[in-house]
């Protein structure tokens, strides 16, 4: 049994060392170093070349406003004017405003479709992906049609279509569709709907809500200790939102009780100290002994009596003021405007009788007036949340929010479209889950809709997240394609900004640092949720 | 009478039996939660609603619904109560009438869409106008589709503003590939691809070929230039050669005479004959800005999709990469210098004028740097290509595609060198070949990560170089992982070509907006959208079922 004997160190070691030249240890280092220098010399190639076309081409790129050339004046211009309209702004945006602020208002837009969209297609998403896998035939089938169909075709078809032949083709004001009689309007120049307006006091409820919130806290988490020592269940859901209801209602009215911020400007010589003096008034004026003869009069005669109004445009003043004349059944015309001293103007010119404000604008504008002491402000009560309600006045609708086809045309293109990716991938989670959880679930006795809901779900979730990011983040992308429909977004507003000024690389490269760091700021979260929920393996 | 209704309700009461409990069925089906109750009442509601309403309309069609429908029920119930066994009734019962609630949803439901096809009957067929020439607006019927558009449009949907009197050389194009393709299923189907080299050989020739034949046919070869530039035939030649002397040294190629004969040959050969077909003037140069269309759409998706491969394989490779990066003793004392020379010229001289906040900000841009140097050494170990890879893919990724191929028509005319000016079509593709790069390098990742480690070692061991392992061992079977991927990143191509209709290519959707610009076809967009959407979904729909197919014949995840 002789051993081999190992052979002698020196061999070894010679075996062991590799002569650096064939080293990977060595020659991975200059491979990258090899790599770094390749790519500082395509960037050399394609600066010099640059610096020889911007000569050419582009040397207006980098005017700085003294007119000298320097690579650091490349946003400069964004302080100029942009004499471009915006059609679609939540802020106010004039022509006259810097690039800056038309580009910010183009985030604003891309946002706030973006995240409408991204919670409406979880919902839409979450809903088909359910009605997928149900029992009923038809129901599963009509599921599986819109799904290949939205699948199977490209998005920017389906906004076309939706845009043009379905929003573009919707009929005038005039004769704008109401569904159901509900006070939503669908016209070809949008979509009116009735939208809350906060008034002053809405801070004092909202500090009532919270308190809401706290005390349906408080009675769940004491039902729920009394849940656990006596074993039987306590409605502690019912309890908990009749406590929130409580203490919400009380704050509702208290809110209107105790704030007293809104009122309305008239003369003293109409002798209006409350809302109800206005009854009067409208009665002596029409002649009449009872208030809801008003009615059988002839138009022309309520229009006369009529109690004129102005208001500022949009305000809750007119939506608080209106309400409850419409309440007590005042006719009155309103007069809109878009700045206060237009408003005491028409006043002062005794257009109108009165001017609905809050009280602190009103004090500041009777001050301006030659007789302060001849004005007198009345009381008016409000509601810390007024319902601007739609309403057909002639060639157009008066009251509610207007959403535009833009941006109505963008919401459900791109709902329906992601819609349909997160439909299958939530029935392909639901289907993740083996089939022996299903039956065990029947087996304890859940009914179909607790199965789902304790059982399934819980860890579908799990599956379909992942992908779910991808839907999300490639639905903030596709925003961009509001471009071709008319849609101010980021992507458009960008575009006019690089036609208007001619800056097309600083534009360009601001716009998509931007849509980078939106992608970087969502997948961020998105995947912090997912770590958060991924499955626990053991 | 009583005798008779006595026994029918025996005969009845016998027949069902214990089979039937009116309280459990209420249970189930009604009273079970109050969430069902309300369900099934606002179900009962909305379904006698609808049936009254298209009584109005379709009385027939609305009564020999109900009919079909009661007769299902009585099916259905048949079945249940275990009294007639019929495969219908059994398929009604577990599918359509299971409970009430899925019974009063299958009659909401069949009304419905009787109301819909009617109504895209009426206007697609029925009052449609089907003539090529009565398309004008006072010829049309305003309920229903004008299809004379897509007659009359027909060539502008196919090709775009092609030439007119160049057609031939599109027809030539679409018989090659016809010929080509079925040639390749026959000669596959009858076994000739598995048993004959010489066939294989053939195919693939002509199949990397077609390529240059579209091109030569569809954009033309110019004609002017000298006939031989002998600098352009030895730059070439010493290519050629160059990349075949490579691929023997690394032993991917073996050696033989035939071979290198071939591989001379080639250059001096393909350039003589470009430039002989271009002197012959039988294919002149067409501008690439003419062609549009379907034609379009189908040569920007295989560009994209050859293009993007070899550089997403460059990506994946890059990311993957495992060399021992940069030690952090390098470079964090590059970064802290680099960041301090940075301060110190570049934010100082932007502070100096005045700025608002946003470049006040965008001023400190040198802090990026220790960021970046934080993120290399801490992600990615000091590896600069698995890095920069990474960084590329993020980029690609997160950016909207429009602004990519937008960035690629804009930048374009920056970095071209003097004299080259790049047309619209290509500079779009190039952008657009770098966005589905990005995904197909993900792609190729994950099919490379599929592959089980030991083949890798296992190809290490037996002695192979970098080389000779990719194009053996790892290749074949990563690209078997990968190749259902790859049609699926097709189908996203060939759906999104429309995005370039933005950025003015008059592809098959970009083309609808010149033909509603023709006064004769003003506003038929509608017939146009649906004619196209019909289109994409027919190619999608066999393009993803094509896919599904082939991902069960290569057995995918089953070896």
């Amino acid at each position: 049994m002789a051993q081999t004997a190992p052979p002698p160190q020196t061999e070894l070691q010679a075996q062991q060392s590799v002569p650096f030249w064939r080293d990977t240890r060595i020659l991975g280092i200059f491979a990258q170093i090899g790599f770094i220098i390749l790519v500082i010399f395509i960037l050399r190639i394609l600066a010099s070349n640059f610096a020889a076309n911007t000569d050419r081409l582009g040397e207006a790129q980098f005017i700085c406003r003294d007119g000298t050339f320097s690579y650091l004046c490349a946003y400069d211009f964004m302080s100029t004017e942009a004499g471009f309209d915006i059609s679609d702004t939540i802020l106010d945006y004039e022509n006259t405003d810097p690039y800056w602020s038309a580009f910010y208002n183009g985030i604003l837009n891309s946002l706030r479709v973006g995240l409408l969209a991204v919670v409406l297609t979880t919902f839409l998403g979450l809903f088909v992906g359910i009605v997928r896998l149900s029992s009923n035939w038809l129901v599963n089938k009509i599921a599986l049609a819109y799904i290949e169909l939205f699948r199977n075709t490209p998005l920017l078809l389906q906004l076309f279509f939706i845009y043009f032949t379905i929003i573009l083709a919707l009929p005038p004001i005039k004769e704008a569709l109401q569904p159901l009689g509900l006070p939503i309007f669908l016209a070809n120049r949008g979509l009116s709907i009735p939208s809350p307006q906060f008034t002053s006091s809405a801070a004092v409820w909202i500090a009532f809500l919270v308190m809401a919130v706290i005390q349906f806290q408080v009675v769940w988490i004491l039902l729920g200790r009394q849940e656990e020592k006596t074993g039987r269940p306590s409605n502690r859901w019912g309890w908990g939102i009749i406590a929130f209801l409580l203490v919400a209602g009380i704050g509702w009215f208290v809110a209107g009780a105790v704030a007293n911020t809104q009122g309305m400007l008239t003369l003293k010589a109409n002798r209006i100290q409350e809302l109800d003096d206005l009854e009067r008034v409208i009665m002596r004026r029409a002649d009449l002994n009872f208030l809801e003869d008003v009615d059988t009069l002839p138009a022309e005669e309520i229009a006369a009596a009529a109690f004129k109004l102005c208001v500022l445009r949009d305000s809750a003043s007119e939506t608080n003021l209106s309400r409850q004349l419409r309440a007590k059944g005042i006719p009155y015309t309103v007069r809109r405007f878009d700045r206060v001293d237009q408003v005491t103007e028409a006043y002062v010119a005794e257009e109108c009788e009165a001017f609905a404000a809050s009280k602190s604008v009103l004090a500041a504008e009777r001050s301006t007036l030659e007789n302060p002491n001849s004005h007198s402000i009345v009381n008016v009560r409000e509601q810390p949340i007024v319902w601007s309600i739609p309403v057909l006045e002639g060639l157009n609708i008066a009251g509610g929010a207007r959403l535009r086809p833009e941006f109505t045309a963008l919401l459900i293109g791109l709902t329906l479209f992601y819609g349909a990716s997160l439909a299958e991938i939530v029935r392909a989670g639901i289907q993740s889950v083996t089939k022996g959880q299903n039956e065990a679930a029947r087996a304890l006795g859940l009914n179909e809709s607790q199965r789902l809901r304790l059982v399934v779900m819980p860890q579908a979730l799990k599956v379909i997240i992942p992908p779910l990011i991808g839907v999300y983040l490639s639905l903030m992308k596709d925003t961009s394609l509001g471009i071709a429909i008319g849609f101010p977004d980021m992507y458009a507003v960008t575009f006019t900004t690089i036609n208007q000024s001619g800056r097309a690389l600083p534009g360009m490269i601001l716009m998509m640092l931007v849509y980078l760091t939106i992608s970087l700021v969502f997948s961020l979260i998105l995947n912090w949720y997912n770590e958060r929920s991924k499955m626990v393996e053991r | 009478m009583a005798a008779i209704t006595g026994s029918l309700t025996e005969r009845i009461q016998g027949t069902i039996g214990r089979r039937f409990n009116w309280q459990y069925f209420l249970q189930d089906n009604i009273t079970g939660s109050w969430l069902l109750t309300v369900w099934v009442i606002i179900l009962a509601l909305a379904t006698m609603a609808l049936t009254i309403r298209q009584m109005g309309t379709f009385p027939t069609e609305t009564t020999l619904i109900l009919v079909i429908w009661s007769i299902g029920i009585l099916l259905a119930v048949a079945e249940g109560l275990h009294i007639r066994h019929s495969r219908v009734g059994r398929w009604l019962k577990t599918n359509l009438l299971s409970s009430v609630s899925n019974t009063l949803l299958t009659l909401f439901i069949m009304l419905v869409l009787y109301a819909l096809a009617y109504s895209i009957w009426q206007w697609a067929v029925v009052n449609a106008t089907f003539d090529e020439n009565a398309v004008a607006p006072k010829d049309r019927n305003p309920d229903g589709a004008t299809w004379g558009v897509i007659a009359g449009a027909w060539d502008l949907l196919m090709v775009g503003r092609f030439p007119r009197e160049a057609l031939w050389r599109v027809r030539t194009v679409v018989i090659f590939f016809i010929l080509l393709g079925g040639l390749s299923l026959i000669v596959n189907k009858i076994g000739l691809w598995a048993r004959s080299k010489l066939v294989r050989s053939i195919f693939t020739v002509f199949w990397l070929l077609s390529p240059v034949v579209v091109y030569i046919l569809l954009a033309g070869v110019p004609a002017e230039g000298a006939f031989v530039s002998i600098s352009s035939l030895i730059i070439g030649e010493i290519v050629v050669l160059g990349t075949f002397a490579f691929l023997w040294w690394q032993k991917v190629i073996k050696f033989s005479w035939l071979s290198l004969i071939g591989w001379t040959l080639f250059w001096p050969v393909a350039y003589i004959a470009w430039r002989a077909i271009g002197r012959s003037g039988l294919f002149p140069p067409i501008n690439v800005s003419l062609w549009g269309g379907l034609m379009l759409t189908l040569i920007i998706a295989t560009s994209v999709i050859l293009l993007s491969f070899p550089m997403g394989m460059v990506l994946a490779l890059g990311r993957r990469s495992e060399v021992r990066g940069i030690p952090w003793w390098i470079i964090w004392p590059v970064a802290i210098i680099a960041t301090i020379w940075g301060l110190s010229t570049s934010t100082s001289e932007i502070l100096a004028a005045p700025r608002n906040t946003f470049e006040k900000i965008i001023a400190f841009w040198p802090l990026l740097i220790i960021v970046f140097a934080y993120i290399l050494q801490r992600t990615f170990q000091g590896n600069v290509i698995a890095a920069t890879s990474a960084a590329v893919i993020e980029f690609v990724r997160g950016v909207p595609l429009i602004t990519l191929l937008f960035m690629g028509i804009i930048m374009a005319p920056f970095f071209m060198p003097e004299g080259i000016t790049l047309e619209n079509i290509w500079a779009v593709i190039l952008g657009y070949a770098f966005f589905s790069a990005a995904y197909m390098a993900e792609l190729i990742r994950g099919g490379l990560q599929a592959l089980p480690r030991g083949q890798f070692d296992a190809a290490d061991a037996i002695g192979l170089n970098s080389l000779q392992k990719m194009r053996f061992i790892i290749l074949p079977q990563a690209l078997r992982i990968v190749i259902p991927g790859i049609v699926g990143q097709f189908i996203g191509s060939f759906k999104s070509s429309s995005l370039v209709a933005i950025v003015g290519l008059a592809e098959l959707l970009g083309v609808v907006t010149l033909i509603v610009s023709n006064p004769a076809w003003l506003g038929l967009r509608q017939e146009l959208f649906v004619f196209i959407g019909i289109i994409y979904f027919t190619g999608s729909f066999i393009m993803s079922w094509y896919s599904r197919r082939m991902e069960t014949q290569l057995g995918v995840g089953q070896r």
